[in-house]
């Protein structure tokens, strides 16, 4: 107990006027703060809303030719309460809610997934290189499939690749961990050494693997390379709650990661626990990504360069950058996967191919008219 | 604040469940019959089929050899025999299988191969399509393939014929190669690719064919589908070297091998004994295998067939 | 009742112990310099007060309290910390990462009022960077970014200051602004600061108390006049060195005496003047 007023510091109620709108000016020239929520809702909403139009758009397009009247027709027709007098073939909508949709759903899924555990990757290493897969995700998602695939007997049906391709992956990143754990600090630096020995390890078992099953070496490049082909509602279905649990866990910390952009011992200094900060951190990144890999294979690009398109238009605060992030992955994969799908059809270029082809050069003109540092 | 972030989670899911999803409805016909294809799946298949759509090459070859091509709805773009097969609709890659065009050819029965085991397979299945895996190992299997798909396809008769006939043809090599010796059988190396070099191994249909045809396989102690090194290839001095043919590459593997100083030390070069064949009948598990059977019986054994 | 209570900590970097049986306090309005040779220990105790480094022995009390009762968020609000070499984001806008110090008054949930806003406002004012508020941290002097850090650690408005060698690589100008700004905060606001120093004429002439340590245990303890003596210096930091007193506050100055001989420079005589004395 104080006998005198120990004063709560130095800057004691009540604040002068002058302060307030002094700070308010300076607050709009940054997006997160800008007329305080206003210009933020718009970015995000706004980009939900392109999201949703590259996904009707995208819904239109494919190696089938249907009419858009038609595609609308039939989305509608989905919605409950409304009856709508058929005029289309049956197959032109099995085409439409059975194989486009859920591929487009699912190309959305993996985006926000990747662009979302991309942004939190490179804010915990506070490392611009970061990317979802740093520290073994994929490589030992990579190595769980190709076991699967040269596995003489089968289990699970259809879900066996998948299934073990997510044990692969969570596998490894706790492994990594565990090498990477001194005590009960989390060094991130030995973290990513751990994770790229341990990678370059699963690898070459992969590699073994694949060259001695010959007959199986096409199917496993297939995977390999990614791809959302065989997409289905199923599959988005098992994906999207893990997905949707990580992302809350995630937003959720969205200041904190803010504050530990300053160095651990800081942040530590400001009220965050930071060891549990960055293994609840890790583990949902972790989680979305082997979530999203597993399925469709490993796509490459969307994790490292996407928040960085976001950080060069939007800045670096958390609390924008994560949600936006989530949302321009979607779109950039939806683009890339319908591009992928049309383009040659009935062939199919790797959906990894033209997200760099896309991703790369947008990046590269934000870096050139911005001319200012990117991380 | 994180209402709005609540809210964007929220739209993406409700997109999700908003269009709902469609079932692939099964009905109980009364005229179905239940079959196991060659990864184990089990098939139920409605009456005749009427529109079939072949997913890979060897299938595709099948379905002609039945007399099912007024059937064929849609091939894929590696298909090439028999030339007819240019005026079929393409649906599909080999490797990559267009879903869409699959559905929108409305088939009644979709013939797969082993790559589209994890893949194509079950999501046409969750589509409500019918798919049936054919991927024969060996001989047996492959006529055993033959007489499921007439049996399905109502073409029992023609499966039984072409089976026999086919039987009957490796019979007559069977027979003049069956008696001979060891020190007859002349030393086989069977090249499918050169770099590097990869050959097949025991418990392999090129094993069957070279040993029927009379000769004698070099790599059977290995197993399967495998890399040799240049030294132990050299080392066991084959007489006879088969090369397939590659696709659409400059320098083929027969380029390689007969180019290369250490092969020029074998039997088979010294002696010119270097054939390169078609890729297509030998790679391919069709009725065209007892042509390929034929031709690398009369490379062999010149002598015994004329 | 002081501030904060050190009662007989023992500290270890490591396997050894920098740090034993130390015991002091700190009171309101005061700021309390830390002076001694490197590596004696004066980072880790103000690590152990903000709690990043535990005692192995011995106790900390806050307001009667004991820190580890504390919450890190409770923490947070009371003490502030301006490390030495500070990593702060290169990208952040000097106005954002002045903010992140308001983090200890927010829920997890909750954004900044308009009234967190202004907050940060007075503190940049504080400390002098207003007209930095808009620029990135990648563009600013090592001067400007300790006057960052300062006025972040103002947003937190605590009750405690601890500053780690906040002096160390600033020109003349920029450390006696520096430490003009702490020792009136430390006066009007009624805050306590502990500041660990190695430059003891700042230290004499800023600090209200010195602690000198050596070998980890207090060496000596008073005002200015009282501990920095020519003896304390020979003792602890093994230097010879004249202290005068200022002519204008009576506080003591300190003078170096090298050991060092001085050479009349004409070139090519270094040889035969090396050892002459002067």
């Amino acid at each position: 107990m104080n006998d005198q007023n120990s004063g709560r510091g130095l800057l004691t109620i009540p604040v002068n006027k002058h302060s307030e709108s002094a700070a308010h000016k300076i607050a709009q020239d940054l997006p997160i703060y800008s007329s305080r929520r206003f210009l933020r809702v718009i970015s995000i909403s706004g980009l939900t809303v392109a999201c949703i139009i590259i996904t009707v758009l995208a819904l239109t397009v494919g190696s089938v030719e249907i009419p858009f009247k038609t595609v609308w027709q039939i989305l509608i027709s989905h919605l409950p309460f409304v009856n709508l007098h058929v005029g289309w073939s049956s197959t032109a909508d099995m085409i439409i809610t059975g194989i486009r949709l859920p591929r487009i759903l699912m190309a959305g899924a993996v985006g926000i997934a990747l662009g979302t555990a991309g942004a939190t990757y490179q804010g915990l290493f506070r490392n611009p290189l970061a990317d979802p897969y740093l520290i073994g995700v994929a490589q030992g998602a990579a190595l769980g499939a190709v076991v699967g695939f040269v596995l003489p007997w089968t289990f699970g049906g259809s879900y066996l690749i998948p299934i073990l391709a997510f044990l692969g992956a969570v596998a490894a990143v706790s492994i990594v961990y565990l090498i990477a754990r001194v005590g009960k600090t989390l060094p991130m630096t030995t973290l990513i050494l751990a994770g790229v020995a341990i990678g370059s390890l699963l690898m070459s078992i992969t590699a073994y693997l694949t060259m001695i099953s010959a007959n199986k070496v096409h199917s496993i490049l297939s995977w390999l390379m990614g791809n959302f082909s065989n997409s289905s509602w199923d599959q988005l279905k098992l994906i999207s709650p893990y997905i949707a649990i990580g992302l809350g866990v995630i937003f959720l910390y969205a200041r904190p990661l803010n504050v530990m952009q300053l160095d651990e011992e800081q942040a530590q200094q400001l009220g965050i626990n930071v060891e549990r900060t960055k293994i609840i951190l890790l583990a949902a990144a972790t989680l979305i990504t082997a979530v999203a890999v597993c399925f469709v294979g490993t796509i490459g690009f969307v994790g490292i360069i996407v928040p960085h398109i976001v950080r060069l238009i939007w800045g670096p605060d958390h609390r924008l950058l994560l949600p936006l992030s989530a949302i321009a992955g979607a779109i950039l994969l939806i683009l890339a996967d319908t591009a992928s799908r049309t383009l040659m059809a009935p062939s199919e270029i790797p959906v990894g191919v033209i997200t760099a082809f896309v991703g790369a050069p947008f990046f590269l003109f934000l870096l050139r008219r911005k001319k200012k540092a990117v991380f | 604040m994180k209402i709005f972030r609540l809210f964007v989670v929220a739209t993406v899911i409700g997109l999700l469940g908003l269009t709902g999803c469609s079932k692939a409805s099964s009905q109980q016909n009364p005229s179905s019959a239940t079959y196991t294809d060659d990864i184990g799946r089990i098939v139920q298949i409605q009456g005749v089929p009427q529109r079939i759509i072949s997913l890979s090459p060897s299938n595709t070859e099948m379905v002609y050899a039945l007399g099912l091509q007024d059937k064929l709805v849609g091939v894929t773009s590696y298909d090439n025999y028999p030339p007819d097969v240019k005026n079929k609709t393409v649906v599909s890659d080999y490797s990559t299988t267009d879903i869409e065009k699959i559905v929108n050819a409305k088939p009644d029965l979709v013939l797969a191969d082993n790559i589209h085991k994890n893949d194509a397979v079950p999501a046409l299945e969750k589509l409500g399509i019918t798919v049936y895996t054919i991927t024969a190992d060996n001989i047996d299997m492959f006529f055993n393939d033959l007489k499921v798909l007439g049996q399905i396809t109502g073409k029992t008769k023609e499966a039984d014929n072409l089976v026999s006939n086919l039987k009957s043809r490796i019979q007559a090599v069977a027979d003049k190669t069956a008696k001979l010796t060891d020190p007859q059988r002349p030393r086989v190396l069977f090249v499918t690719w050169h770099d590097p070099i990869w050959t097949a191994g025991s418990e392999t249909m090129i094993q069957y064919l070279i040993n029927q045809a009379g000769g004698s396989n070099i790599a059977s102690d290995l197993k399967g589908y495998v890399t040799i090194t240049l030294e132990t290839a050299i080392q066991r001095n084959p007489q006879v070297i088969i090369v397939m043919s590659s696709m659409g590459t400059q320098y083929t593997s027969l380029d390689f091998i007969k180019s290369n100083d250490q092969f020029k030390s074998t039997d088979a070069l010294k002696n010119g004994q270097i054939y390169e064949i078609d890729a297509d009948i030998f790679g391919r598990t069709t009725p065209r295998i007892v042509d390929g059977l034929e031709t690398l019986a009369k490379l062999l054994h010149p002598e015994l067939f004329k | 009742m002081a501030k904060l209570e050190i009662q007989n900590i023992t500290l270890d970097y490591g396997q050894h112990p920098v740090i034993k049986d130390l015991s002091f306090q700190l009171q309101h309005s005061e700021l309390l310099g830390l002076v001694g040779p490197n590596g004696c220990g004066k980072t880790s105790i103000i690590k152990s007060l903000s709690r990043v480094l535990s005692p192995t022995s011995g106790r900390i009390l806050l307001d009667g309290k004991e820190l580890t009762g504390i919450s890190r968020n409770e923490l947070a609000r009371l003490i502030g910390v301006v490390p030495q070499n500070p990593y702060l984001p290169e990208t952040f806008t000097v106005f954002e990462v002045v903010i992140l110090g308001r983090n200890p008054h927010l829920g997890l949930l909750s954004g900044e009022s308009s009234n967190d806003m202004a907050i940060v406002w007075q503190a940049m004012e504080r400390a002098g960077i207003t007209h930095l508020a808009k620029r990135r941290i990648g563009e600013l002097s090592g001067g400007e970014k300790q006057r960052v850090t300062i006025a972040r650690v103002l947003a937190q408005e605590p009750q405690v200051i601890l500053l780690d060698e906040p002096t160390a690589n600033l020109d003349i100008c920029h450390q006696l602004d520096i430490m003009d700004l702490i020792k009136s905060l430390c006066m009007e606001k009624n805050i306590a600061g502990l500041i660990a120093i190695h430059d003891l004429n700042i230290a004499a002439q800023y600090c209200t108390r010195i602690i000198m340590l050596k070998n980890g245990q207090t060496h000596a303890e008073g005002t200015p006049r009282e501990v920095v003596t020519a003896e304390n210096i020979r003792e602890v930091f093994r230097t010879n060195s004249t202290v005068h007193t200022h002519p204008e506050n009576n506080l003591p100055v300190v003078l170096l005496n090298t050991s060092y001989k001085r050479l009349t420079v004409e070139s090519g005589d270094w040889d035969k003047h090396a050892n002459t004395e002067q």
